[in-house]
């Protein structure tokens, strides 16, 4: 919009002329060139390409040109600190949360969410030799509606409260090594994650349901 | 502005640092690479959120990239991003299985930043800039690749969407002729079309800056 009309554009004419033309003296495919070069293969040139003083000089400008491309996408791009932890909490919310009453004191009620007990459990499992990954999960189907109708008297305080307030259901999704003895190992989880919610959170029935369903290789990681 | 090289971190296949597990051990951390995208998929399918964030830590910093390319700036971005893995979310009961959940996700990324730079086309290219360089302070070689970068930025965010989008995945991501399509829902000739258009573009924006 500003200078006068007979200013020649900026930039180098060659450029300027390679990238308005389709192909090159040689009859080479300009934007097959310029893939080429994008693909970051500017410098492994064909039998042709090696002999031919337009393909490489061709290929020479366009990979100057291209240069602050490739150097843009291979930055290091951050992340917001919080953004996963963000979306968790969101994604939480879309979940149902299923409370497991554990104590009415005089001081009122101890609640603990399922989540908790969860994230304990699997933590616990986590440690026990053998098991490579651990994923838990609270509760499920017909057990979950147990726990919820039994513990729903505790947002009505003049019902009864929760048969199973201190009862837990725990299903944990278990990766074990290979060399480990999987019966074994299953064993262990649901011994040290009853003691770990027993001692933990109080929780006074617990069940935990155990399913063996990787086997990860040592040399793997 | 210092930009290190991104080596493959958070790229699809690859666990990202692990950072927000407050409760994760150590040895936890460790094993998270162990398994991979399509166990943790039909994990958190049937229920164990756990699985669902380790997605999620996974594949983040990608969905966060992705969408600061294509629109523009950090504030869409992150909003792009995090509604595009809540939408994951969602949806994951109608995720196929044996499909790649990161192409899955770069598909939900892209639409959701091009509705994002369709209701707001005031996109500006200083915001891609962790922070603002002080030329008189850094030498003059470091000054004149920032200003690169800033003109490939500018002429990034000036070309149509489409072609936009298969740059970004397909040179900024890495993703092949094949999987761009995919995510872009389109063929492989159209990708290419596209890119021979988008590199002519670019290239000239860049030969004018010189």
């Amino acid at each position: 919009m500003s200078g006068p009309v007979n200013d020649p554009p900026p930039g180098d004419p060659a450029v300027r002329q390679l990238l308005g033309a389709a192909i090159v003296p040689c009859g080479a495919d300009v934007d097959l060139l310029f893939e080429q070069v994008a693909d970051g293969c500017g410098a492994d040139r064909s039998a042709h390409q090696q002999q031919c003083v337009h393909c490489q000089a061709a290929l020479s400008e366009l990979m100057t040109l291209w240069d602050p491309v490739a150097e843009l996408a291979a930055a290091l791009v951050s992340p917001p600190p919080g953004l996963a932890a963000a979306v968790m909490s969101q994604v939480r919310a879309l979940v149902r949360d299923i409370w497991y009453t554990l104590e009415i004191t005089e001081s009122g009620a101890i609640r603990i969410a399922a989540r908790i007990v969860a994230t304990l459990a699997r933590d616990c499992a986590r440690m026990v030799p053998g098991v490579r990954v651990a994923l838990g999960r609270s509760t499920q189907g017909r057990i979950a509606a147990l726990a919820e109708k039994a513990t729903f008297g505790h947002r009505h305080p003049h019902a009864a409260a929760g048969v199973l307030g201190r009862t837990a259901v725990v299903d944990l999704a278990v990766a074990v090594s290979c060399n480990a003895p999987v019966h074994g190992v299953a064993r262990d989880i649901q011994r040290q994650v009853t003691a770990t919610l027993r001692d933990q959170v109080g929780l006074r029935s617990v069940t935990v349901n155990v399913a063996v369903d990787d086997i990860v290789d040592d040399d793997e990681g | 502005m210092a930009w290190p090289g991104r080596g493959t971190q958070g790229r699809p296949g690859h666990a990202s640092q692990g950072k927000g597990v407050r409760t994760l051990t150590a040895a936890a951390r460790a094993a998270e690479p162990l398994v991979d995208d399509a166990y943790l998929v039909a994990r958190a399918q049937e229920g164990y959120l756990d699985a669902y964030e380790l997605l999620v830590q996974r594949h983040s910093a990608m969905a966060y990239r992705v969408a600061l390319r294509l629109t523009g700036n950090h504030h869409d971005a992150q909003d792009v991003a995090q509604e595009a893995l809540i939408s994951a979310w969602e949806n994951l009961v109608r995720f196929r299985a044996g499909s790649s959940f990161s192409t899955w996700l770069y598909q939900i990324v892209t639409r959701r930043a091009l509705n994002k730079v369709s209701r707001d086309r005031a996109a500006s290219s200083l915001d891609l800039l962790p922070e603002v360089a002080d030329p008189a302070g850094e030498p003059a070689a470091q000054t004149e690749r920032n200003l690169a970068v800033g003109a490939v930025t500018d002429a990034l965010l000036a070309l149509p969407f489409p072609q936009r989008a298969v740059i970004v995945l397909h040179h900024f991501e890495g993703l092949s002729y094949a999987e761009t399509a995919s995510v872009t829902r389109s063929t492989e000739p159209a990708v290419r079309s596209h890119l021979f258009r988008a590199r002519r573009a670019l290239g000239k924006k860049l030969e004018e800056w010189r």
